[in-house]
């Protein structure tokens, strides 16, 4: 393995990562909130740590490899998470632990969503806006680490979004190349995206600080608000409609967004199989909700049954965890049928969570291969996305990717009820943090400050976990990894 | 697929090309004859106990019997062989129309008054050894009814060892031609009644001596006659129901306790494990099973877990009662019997979720036991960790192991599937139960316990099922179905591909 180039990575990741401080500087003179010396603390703290780190191996400029891969993913959201947590440690407004500061860096940059912070309101605003700031970093950082480096190290099936080059070239493991490319097209789609979004909530209501602010948690479907209360805090529709639009946007396979902006055409969005599902699923559930909360008569009217259905069942199935309504007092299925929708996820290659939709269609159509192979006991059936026959590897790794998300589920669900939290409480919180949702159930419905300490950094892994698809985790625990 | 699997095809679905329902019918109408006979033993219990029940069973036996003839009559020359297709309507019917023929005589009843739900839910958690009851007030009960419900289970069980050890892997459900005894040839897939038969058989004897070694051992142990045996069909085809309300707590013996233990394991374990050893009378086979190794792994990790979590949450006085009720605990939730000595929703910490959670792994395949079984976790947990090493060596040939010999892809793929389905049913089922207005506990913890064919949950449904809606009760019937049938029987019936031609 070249340890030394991983580090180098790292060094540089950490000097860059290290600017995105000066932002919120700004913002704090802006609005003289009096927290400039914390972000440039911070700042100089990690520029040194990330110098020092990449000084003695800066000549190693050897190619990266699949191994090598596994672990500058990995490495990139600890680290980073790690870094992000320093000016919230530093800050004296809110004063938070260590574990809080890195949970709430975690939740960031995973783009989960879940805060232990309260009273955000009366907050500085340079503190609000470096939460949402991480929160957009970590929404490019995953579009990124999915569409260009997931299908290289073929986590859970997602080879299958690998291009088919064939050749010599894809046998050596160069990997450099592709992600430089794939990585400056995909920031100038975001940008763009991230624009038009902080336009549009300018424009219906919200001030130039909120819209940006919102515009960033948006579009990385990731859930922070500057206010305690969320979206409901606006209590404007066309606001909650414009965070379902883009809530929608952030959760749609980015290379399909590629493709649109490329040869402008919108077409290609209905030829994905994967996309068609993600809409009906997503139709399917509002309408659902809609009736369902209508029906039990816990909103009066329709209208407003719908609306709050709507961005409700959007925000849980694209991960992102924005609330206009606590949907855990809704009544019956509700509030465990918007936690399960967050298993699902968005499509892969998208800023949203949860296990993606391409790997449930999958799962779907491979579970009905397995019923039609029990009376047809020695016929071939291709599974087939979009009409071409799928790689037995690619099932393989769903399947696998399936259990092995179940059984981290269920392990983490029990240990967060060894801590002596209650079931509801525990089966949400893991749910809500392993699918990069944000918002639970029970004690963790608002925030997760109810938790101490010890469940607190079970949530950071799961957030971790969830992130970074397990695999790549599950490898780096692996002595086959580190062997010779 | 090879060009001689593709002729093969062409071959058996000529064969298939209609089903035999006349022959389902006509097997479906003896099974119901057959079976009205077991409403006898009840009709002999009531005289010989004289608690005026016994018309109920005696009108039950007349109103099956009638039912089997009516449908054996029109069918009874429709005598063609079976072949795979039969299977999946035989196995799935099976245990429906046996649940409703069950529930006859508690419909008929008046001690207890029961509606149809109820009975039918009795029935079916009886026959599929689940063991959940929305009776109460066990012990006031006339002896024949109670002794009918464990009837029901011991009938039960040695159903399901037959269908899991000669007809699933036949049908290779969920990865169960694993189990399929290695016979070469065009023979393996077409016929079916043979092997059953013969195996049916053997598997009777041995069911039969092993529920009266656990009779004579509750007996010497201290039970009374009557107790000794109603509880040694529910004990060998790890079922759970019991004649008292207190369940095994109601004799507070360590004796009765250790004869409970003794034999939910020896149910628990694969059927022709015992079968090779009866015949063989070697001991050390079982040892060498890498499921029974795992099985008997889990029970031993999972009762010094428990025994060290009730010590430190001093649920218990001492190690010695923590241990005593663990290991109870521990075997009764894993072989799915549901037999309790204390109230383990209760319990400190993690301990009532892990234990739902140990009902999933559940016993051995082919034993009397639910849950999704241990050899399917194995091969999980080997196949999830091929997964990961695939990833580090992305070009390697990796093949999953069993028992040393490589595992066929199309097993590794059907428990894969499998688990999958399993999962998903779980959850569509716990909503549908919460949709019904049941708390997420009660829901959860419902629908685990009878998929896994468990017993008691947690919540509401910690000893019975009385305070559930009645459509909640019919979701939950389902849920034992399915799990019994391990899904995928249900969902072949379900698939239009089925029954097209």
């Amino acid at each position: 393995m070249h340890f030394g180039a991983v580090q180098r990575i790292l060094g540089m990741l950490l000097s860059l990562f290290s600017l995105s401080m000066l932002p919120s500087a700004g913002v704090s003179l802006w609005y003289r909130d009096g927290e400039v010396h914390v972000f440039v603390l911070a700042f100089v703290l990690l520029v040194v740590v990330g110098l020092l780190v990449w000084w003695p191996v800066r000549k190693d400029r050897r190619e990266l490899r699949l191994r090598d891969g596994f672990l500058v993913v990995a490495l990139f959201w600890v680290v980073l998470s790690l870094a992000g947590a320093v000016p919230l440690f530093l800050s004296t407004q809110p004063v938070v632990s260590v574990t809080d500061a890195v949970f709430e860096s975690v939740s960031g940059l995973t783009t989960t969503g879940a805060t232990v912070l309260t009273g955000l309101d009366s907050l500085p605003k340079s503190i609000l806006y470096y939460r949402q700031q991480l929160q957009w970093l970590g929404g490019i950082g995953i579009v990124v680490l999915a569409v260009a480096l997931l299908p290289m190290l073929g986590v859970g099936g997602m080879q299958l979004y690998r291009a088919e080059t064939p050749g010599p070239s894809k046998e050596s493991h160069k990997i450099t190349p592709r992600i430089a490319q794939t990585a400056k097209a995909l920031w100038v789609i975001y940008v763009a995206l991230t624009v038009a979004c902080a336009l549009a909530y300018w424009l219906a209501g919200m001030t130039p600080f909120d819209a940006i602010a919102h515009s960033f948690s948006t579009v990385s479907t990731a859930g922070f608000s500057t206010h305690d209360a969320s979206l409901a805090h606006f209590d404007n529709r066309l606001i909650e409609g414009i965070a379902v639009v883009f809530m929608f946007i952030g959760s749609v396979n980015f290379a399909l967004h590629f493709l649109a902006w490329r040869r402008l055409r919108l077409a290609n969005y209905l030829l994905d199989e994967e996309f068609r599902s993600f809409i009906w699923a997503l139709a399917l559930l509002v309408v659902a909700t809609w009736l369902y909360l209508w029906a039990s008569g816990y909103y009066a009217s329709l209208d407003e049954a719908f609306f709050k259905g709507l961005f409700q069942v959007v925000s849980t199935h694209t991960t992102s965890g924005f609330t206009t309504a606590d949907f855990s007092l809704w009544p019956g299925v509700l509030p465990v049928l918007l936690l399960f929708t967050s298993f699902i996820g968005g499509c892969a290659n998208s800023t949203s969570g949860g296990m993606k939709v391409i790997r449930w269609l999958l799962i779907g159509k491979q579970g009905a291969r397995e019923v039609r192979r029990l009376i047809h006991p020695s016929a071939e059936f291709p599974v087939r996305i979009g009409g071409r026959p799928v790689q037995w590897r690619v099932v393989d790794a769903v399947w696998g990717f399936f259990s092995v998300y179940v059984v981290v589920y269920v392990v983490m669900m029990m240990l967060l009820l060894a801590a002596g939290h209650d079931q509801v409480t525990a089966f949400s919180a893991i749910a809500a943090t392993l699918n990069n949702l944000g918002p639970g159930l029970g004690a963790v419905s608002a925030s997760f400050a109810a938790l101490e300490t010890s469940s607190k950094w079970v949530c950071i892994v799961a957030m971790l976990l969830g992130r970074l698809e397990i695999f790549t985790l599950l490898v780096l625990v692996t002595p086959g990894f580190w062997r010779r | 697929m090879s060009r001689h699997a593709g002729a093969r095809l062409g071959r058996l679905q000529g064969d298939d090309r209609h089903m035999n329902l006349g022959a389902v019918q006509r097997i479906f109408g003896m099974l119901l004859m057959i079976f009205s006979l077991t409403m006898l033993p009840p009709v002999g219990i009531s005289l010989l106990f004289d608690d005026h029940n016994w018309s109920p069973f005696a009108d039950a036996f007349a109103i099956v019997l009638a039912t089997g003839l009516l449908l054996w009559l029109p069918a009874r020359h429709r005598r063609r062989e079976l072949r795979l297709r039969d299977g999946f309507i035989i196995v799935a019917l099976f245990w429906i129309v046996l649940g409703l023929a069950g529930a006859v005589p508690l419909v008929l009843t008046d001690r207890p008054v029961m509606t149809v739900t109820d009975a039918v839910f009795e029935a079916v958690s009886g026959f599929t050894t689940t063991g959940a009851t929305t009776l109460v007030g066990l012990d006031d009960l006339p002896p024949s009814l109670l002794y009918y419900r464990q009837q029901i289970q011991w009938f039960g069980g040695i159903g399901i060892v037959v269908l899991a050890v000669a007809l699933l892997p036949v049908l290779g459900v969920g990865g169960m031609q694993l189990l399929k005894a290695e016979t070469p040839g065009p023979v393996k897939d077409a016929k079916l009644t043979p092997r059953i038969t013969a195996t049916a058989k053997a598997l009777w004897l041995l069911y039969l001596v092993l529920t009266v070694a656990c009779a004579g051992g509750y007996y010497a142990a201290g039970m009374s006659p009557f107790d000794a045996i109603t509880h040694s069909f529910t004990t060998v085809s790890s079922g759970g129901y019991s004649t008292h309300d207190a369940s095994l707590a109601h004799f507070d013996s360590v004796a009765v306790e250790i004869v409970a233990i003794a034999f939910m394991f020896a149910g628990g374990i694969n059927f022709s494990l015992h079968f090779i050893a009866w015949r063989y009378r070697r001991i050390r086979d079982y040892g060498r099973d890498a499921e029974f190794r795992a099985y008997v792994g889990i029970i031993v990790a999972v009762t010094l877990l428990s025994t060290v979590i009730l010590y430190a949450g001093e649920a218990f006085d001492g190690v010695a009662t923590s241990l005593r009720r663990a290991a109870f605990t521990a075997v009764s939730v894993q072989t799915s019997t549901g037999y309790t000595t204390a109230d383990f929703s209760l319990w400190p910490g993690a301990l009532p979720v892990l234990l739902i959670f140990l009902s999933f792994v559940g016993g051995s395949a082919g034993s009397t036991a639910g849950g999704m079984k241990v050899v399917r976790w194995l091969l999980i947990a080997r196949q999830g960790s091929r997964e990961v090493l695939r990833l580090i060596h992305p070009r390697a040939e990796l093949p999953v192991k069993l028992g040393g010999k490589p595992v066929r892809w199309q097993i590794v793929d059907a428990v894969w599937g499998f688990f999958a389905v399993y999962v998903t049913c779980f959850a569509v089922l716990m909503m549908m139960l919460l949709s019904t207005g049941e708390n997420q506990v009660t829901a959860f913890s419902a629908i685990a316990t009878c998929m896994n064919n468990l017993g008691p949950g947690l919540g509401e449904v910690s000893s019975n099922f009385t305070t559930i809606s009645p459509a909640g009760k019919w979701i939950c019937v389902m849920a034992m179905l399915l799990g019994r049938l391990e899904i995928f029987p249900m969902l072949v019936l379900l698939s239009p591909a089925f029954w097209r031609r």
